[in-house]
């Protein structure tokens, strides 16, 4: 969808904005991705307002996961490095309170205790955002290079905490598996699943160093790449990226829209 | 120092001036708990050992000294009567870890108080192991403790002091060992070949506890045996009509109600929140009943939908509008 005019009409309206060079492409997978995180942000948010407080944690998750994805649809994000930066940190923040949301939700089918108020989920989610934004704002204009490291770094949590997201959904299934919504936590589980393939595909190809951004690094310095050796494994967990991001997000949108009809 | 072992919390630092403890114990036995009881007295501390409902030991720790089974139950119906303070809480364990605290709480003591630097460690976990000992070995020093659970000659869990739950790693009870002058005391479970006396049958505890909590000035009743025990004869038309129903029989009826409606973890929870506020006995004030159905309803939140609560909340309150 190309939305050049309607960007370049934003700037004449808005004069502070940069301007619009480049034509504006956003393709229809990346348009439905974005809008899936939105559709999944604004039930389990709403879950968060009307529910118990160990929703609010995995809501206010699964809302910073779409403010950090919606920079794809920002067509300034490559002018402002920081801005880069701010979105792989709050994509990091979010695995970490939804995980925390999941493992509150363990801790009460085992004690069935909930302890503490949503204040302090949303207080301290606020004061990491702060921190975040703070310590990003203070140092240097990130770099390519640090671009690239906060990109691994939210790529390899995002990893390892949906192993541990999909250990802890097995065990609240085992807990609650005569509940009416059992089958929602199973769907939860799956979408774990495929944010796992999605994170770990491109944890593999940062690992090696085959990633558009690494490439695009070297192509203004003396290095060279071995890409050209594993172009089938690099195309191959390429596309598994891309098409596991994509699962990732419609199927997320279509478990929060199931589990708001099992909790009606 | 006393020491037992911490499950998965069923019911935790409930007060102990909210409990009925004819109602508690006989809603453990409905509940085929296998675990323990425990109750923390400010100068005491008393555990019952439940294994799938039937209370298999019973022990009163106070003043450094021990009293067990009918006399602990005994014990115990006083110092709830005269204690100020104190809390309540039970813990679901393990078959297994069961079977060893049964041990450690009225087991034979194969080593009693020894010095761990005078013994040869390896020798007795080697023993334990070839002996296939269902037993606890309990490792302390005047100021930590720490437990190691076997059933059949296997270590199943490891507890000490500063832990919340049974855990599967040593380490802790390992440093409590390399302390000096640690001491070591092994019970071992007796043979029962799987038949255990039930002390609920043995002792008559509501007997007891009305009696008691009749005339807190009054001699402190002899254990009353089950079966044997007189029933004092109420005066016509003293009960009132609607009590058809036990406390138990109430609190059975809206575990099943909530088993219904939200599952198997409604149905526990709805068993720790009748016990955070006496028993259902008491659901008849209408702010219990009010308090108790909040609780349940904000923790059945995270279980079932909202139709579903609201079907539980709605019956439940007819349940109890018809006791």
């Amino acid at each position: 969808m190309d939305l050049t005019a309607f960007f370049q009409a934003l700037t004449s309206i808005f004069p502070f904005l940069p301007k619009i060079y480049n034509p504006v492409v956003i393709d229809y997978p990346t348009l439905i991705n974005v809008f899936s995180w939105l559709v999944a942000a604004s039930i389990s948010f709403y879950f968060s307002l009307n529910n118990s407080r160990i929703w609010t944690s995995i809501g206010i998750g699964f809302f910073l996961l779409f403010w950090s994805q919606s920079f794809q649809l920002n067509p300034w994000h490559e002018t402002f490095t920081v801005m880069i930066a701010i979105h792989y940190t709050i994509g990091t923040i979010a695995i970490l309170i939804i995980s925390h949301g999941i493992q509150e939700y363990y801790l009460f089918t085992r004690t069935l205790e909930i302890a503490g108020s949503k204040k302090t989920i949303y207080i301290g989610t606020l004061l990491i955002l702060f921190i975040a934004i703070l310590v990003i704002s203070i140092n240097p204009k990130p770099s390519l290079y640090v671009l690239r490291n906060y990109r691994f770094m939210n790529t390899v949590i995002w990893f390892f905490l949906s192993i541990l997201n999909i250990y802890y959904i097995a065990k609240i299934y085992m807990e609650m598996r005569d509940s009416p919504i059992v089958n929602g936590i199973i769907c939860l589980g799956i979408v774990f699943i495929f944010a796992l393939v999605w994170k770990g595909s491109a944890m593999y190809v940062m690992l090696y160093q085959w990633d558009k951004a690494w490439l695009d690094i070297i192509e203004f310095t003396e290095e060279t790449s071995d890409i050209q050796m594993h172009l089938a494994k690099v195309q191959f967990a390429n596309s598994l990226t891309k098409m596991f991001n994509f699962l990732t997000s419609v199927s997320l949108a279509g478990t929060f829209g199931y589990l708001f009809k099992l909790l009606r | 120092m006393f020491l037992l072992p911490k499950g998965n919390p069923l019911a935790e630092n409930v007060p102990i001036a909210k409990l009925n403890l004819p109602d508690a114990l006989e809603k453990l036995k409905n509940g085929k708990l296998t675990g323990c009881a425990i109750f923390d007295f400010p100068a005491a501390y008393c555990a019952l050992v439940y294994d799938e409902g039937v209370l298999v030991n019973a022990i009163v720790h106070k003043d450094g000294t021990d009293v067990k089974d009918q006399q602990a139950l005994q014990a115990l119906v006083d110092l709830m009567i005269l204690a100020s303070s104190g809390t309540f809480s039970v813990y679901r364990l393990s078959k297994e870890i069961t079977l060893a605290v049964m041990g450690l709480v009225s087991g034979q003591a194969t080593i009693d108080s020894q010095e761990i630097k005078l013994i040869d460690f390896k020798a007795l976990l080697d023993r334990i192991k070839t002996e296939q000992m269902t037993a606890t070995l309990k490792i302390y020093t005047p100021e930590r403790a720490g437990l190691i659970f076997y059933h059949t000659g296997s270590t199943v869990g490891f507890f000490h002091d500063a832990s919340k739950n049974i855990e599967t790693a040593a380490g802790e009870v390992q440093q409590i060992a390399a302390l000096p002058g640690a001491r070591v005391d092994l019970r071992v479970m007796n043979s029962t070949d799987g038949f255990f006396l039930d002390l609920s049958g043995l002792v008559d505890i509501r007997s007891l506890w009305e009696a008691a909590s009749g005339n807190l000035f009054s001699t402190p009743a002899q254990p009353a045996v089950a079966g044997t025990a007189a029933v004092a004869e109420e005066p016509e038309g003293s009960k009132p009509a609607e009590t058809n129903l036990s406390a138990a029989d109430i609190d059975s009826i809206i575990m099943e109600l909530a088993g219904k409606h939200v599952g198997k973890l409604g149905r526990a929870l709805a068993e720790k929140e009748l016990m955070n506020i006496g028993g259902g006995s008491t659901l008849k004030i209408p702010e219990k009943l009010n308090e108790f159905l909040v609780s349940l309803e904000k923790g059945s939140k995270l279980l079932a939908s909202a139709n579903k609560i609201k079907e539980m909340k709605e019956a439940i309150t007819a349940q109890i509008a018809l006791v």
